[in-house]
């Protein structure tokens, strides 16, 4: 752990950053007069206008900001110093970060994230744009219903099964018959499970042409993952062992997409 | 929502921001649990800081559930493991800028995606080199050596360089380098294969792949399977060829093909 403590010296002696930058971290208003100005170079008067500061606060803490060389003024126009720009950006992206842990808190906390390598977490922000579909008392197969829509309309289909719902066999042996493929990382229970309810043919069928495709895991698989066309879907375990069927994370921005790919691939790395 | 608490819930926007990064003691928590669970009688040895502040500082935690407490031993929550993960990722990315400030300040960066800068982190091991006037080709001959032993090199090629063509051509003689792969513009593919000794010797070298760019690469990468180097132009756009940053970490070799990626899917 020797980059750790590498870290630890470095925030002990602030020599990781630049004071001028904390200077920039410690006020809201400069924070916020930096967001408006990373959109497009803009006067005083515009970026009262597009917020709700007060003109005072702003033309005061601009001069700061001038001072500090973090913005340049020309005529009345500020915009943002470009080194400024990629400490700010870098910033933004740390924001974002917690925006993501917070807005889906239910599905972290107490959860596990150990299938999570540490690449994957440093992208969380490309989970950003997802939602999470939470079961309630009046709709209790929410998540299930959500899930089996999406097969219902995929040709192409990656997951990682913990567990087999009892729809699951003919939803994927319709994909498989519409000429889709399928491709699927489980424990050798649960795959013996979801074969002995498909139709035989079918199954050799399109594992022949290669359009079905399973991985034997040895280890407990403790992630729920499934890609879909349009969406991907993302399950946790409690930190009891137990699966969580009442949320589930669903985006199906591309920057998603390529973060559950990654996800795939990682634990398609751990079957032997 | 009335105006005023619009505005009260506006000035809210960056508050766990702040929360986090103006507090040493809360962060160097968070990053000292990372590395393992420990007690309070461990922390203080690694932070040297009285216990009252650091007590102060895992009650905040505590309750923000970012830190939970068992038997005397504090750990981090799945949510506190997320959160630090991406502190550590923060604290390197500004310190990879700072480190080479030179570097980044001095260059225009427009060749290089936002999503690669806020990826800085993946460059903290990063040196630079420079020519001096004693040695003006140094950043050159440095480069030169670290291709040697190469045995797949990738590249990104913005300028036109007699200088780097021979040496790429004599590498393709030896047996070492097996591999080249040049992403490059239509216009630098064009002037290239107006000389029938480059086309002949590079461009249709077996073991030569051109890859043309619509984009405007206004960087020149180079890595192999064990270093990566980037040179940039001065923002006058004059390319510069008296600095080069060089790393050799497997992050930034995840950085540079990435980055590669990025370029070459936009074909």
């Amino acid at each position: 752990m020797k980059k750790i403590s590498a870290v630890i010296k470095m925030i002990m002696t602030e020599n990781y950053i630049d004071k001028d930058i904390l200077f920039i971290v410690k006020s809201e208003i400069r924070l916020k007069i930096l967001t408006e100005l990373n959109e497009k170079p803009q006067t005083i008067r515009e970026i009262v206008d597009n917020t709700n500061m007060i003109y005072s606060s702003v033309s005061n803490n601009m001069n700061k900001l001038e001072y500090k060389n973090h913005v340049i003024k020309e005529n009345r126009t500020y915009s943002i110093n470009p080194m400024t720009k990629i400490y700010f950006n870098q910033l933004m992206e740390f924001k974002k970060s917690i925006d993501v842990i917070q807005n889906y808190n239910s599905l972290w906390y107490k959860h596990d994230i150990t299938y999570l390598n540490i690449g994957l977490i440093e992208d969380i922000t490309k989970l950003y744009q997802s939602k999470l579909i939470e079961t309630n008392p009046i709709d209790i197969y929410k998540t299930h219903n959500n899930i089996k829509r999406q097969l219902k309309n995929s040709r192409n289909v990656k997951g990682v099964l913990p567990y087999i719902h009892p729809e699951y066999p003919k939803l994927i042996e319709n994909i498989l018959k519409n000429n889709g493929s399928v491709e699927l990382i489980m424990e050798k229970d649960i795959y013996k499970g979801l074969v002995s309810q498909m139709d035989e043919k079918l199954k050799r069928k399109s594992m022949r042409e290669g359009r079905l495709k399973i991985n034997i895991i040895k280890e407990n698989l403790e992630i729920y993952l499934l890609i879909c066309d349009d969406a991907m879907n993302l399950g946790l375990f409690r930190n009891d062992g137990s699966y969580d069927q009442n949320r589930i994370l669903n985006s199906s921005s591309d920057e998603a997409m390529n973060w559950a790919a990654s996800l795939f691939d990682n634990i398609k790395e751990k079957v032997i | 929502m009335s105006t005023k608490a619009k505005n009260k819930n506006e000035t809210q926007e960056f508050h766990n921001v702040k929360y986090l990064l103006t507090s040493s003691m809360r962060t160097l928590i968070l990053v000292v649990l990372y590395a393992s669970k420990k007690n309070l009688n461990e922390i203080r040895d690694e932070l040297q800081k009285p216990s009252a502040t650091i007590l102060h500082g895992l009650k905040e935690l505590e309750e923000d559930n970012l830190i939970k407490k068992e038997k005397k031993y504090y750990s981090l929550t799945s949510n506190g493991y997320l959160l630090s993960t991406n502190i550590i990722k923060l604290i390197n990315n500004w310190y990879s800028l700072e480190t080479n400030k030179q570097f980044w300040n001095n260059h225009e960066l427009s060749g290089i995606p936002e999503e690669y800068l806020n990826k800085l982190y993946l460059l903290k091991d990063a040196e630079f080199i420079s020519s001096t006037t004693s040695d003006l080709s140094n950043a050159f001959n440095t480069y030169i050596k670290l291709l040697e032993n190469s045995t797949t090199l990738k590249m990104i090629l913005p300028i036109y360089s007699e200088n780097h063509f021979k040496y790429m051509i004599k590498l393709l003689r030896g047996d070492t380098l097996k591999d080249l792969t040049i992403i490059l513009t239509p216009k630098i593919h064009q002037t290239m294969r107006r000389s029938r000794y480059l086309k002949k010797s590079l461009l249709t070298n077996k073991k030569v792949t051109v890859v043309e760019t619509e984009e405007n690469p206004k960087l020149f990468l180079t890595f192999s399977d064990d270093f990566m180097t980037l040179t940039l132009f001065f923002k006058d756009e004059h390319y510069d060829d008296s600095q080069i940053l060089i790393d050799k970490s497997e992050n930034a070799l995840r950085w540079a093909n990435e980055l590669f990626k990025w370029y070459r899917e936009d074909e």
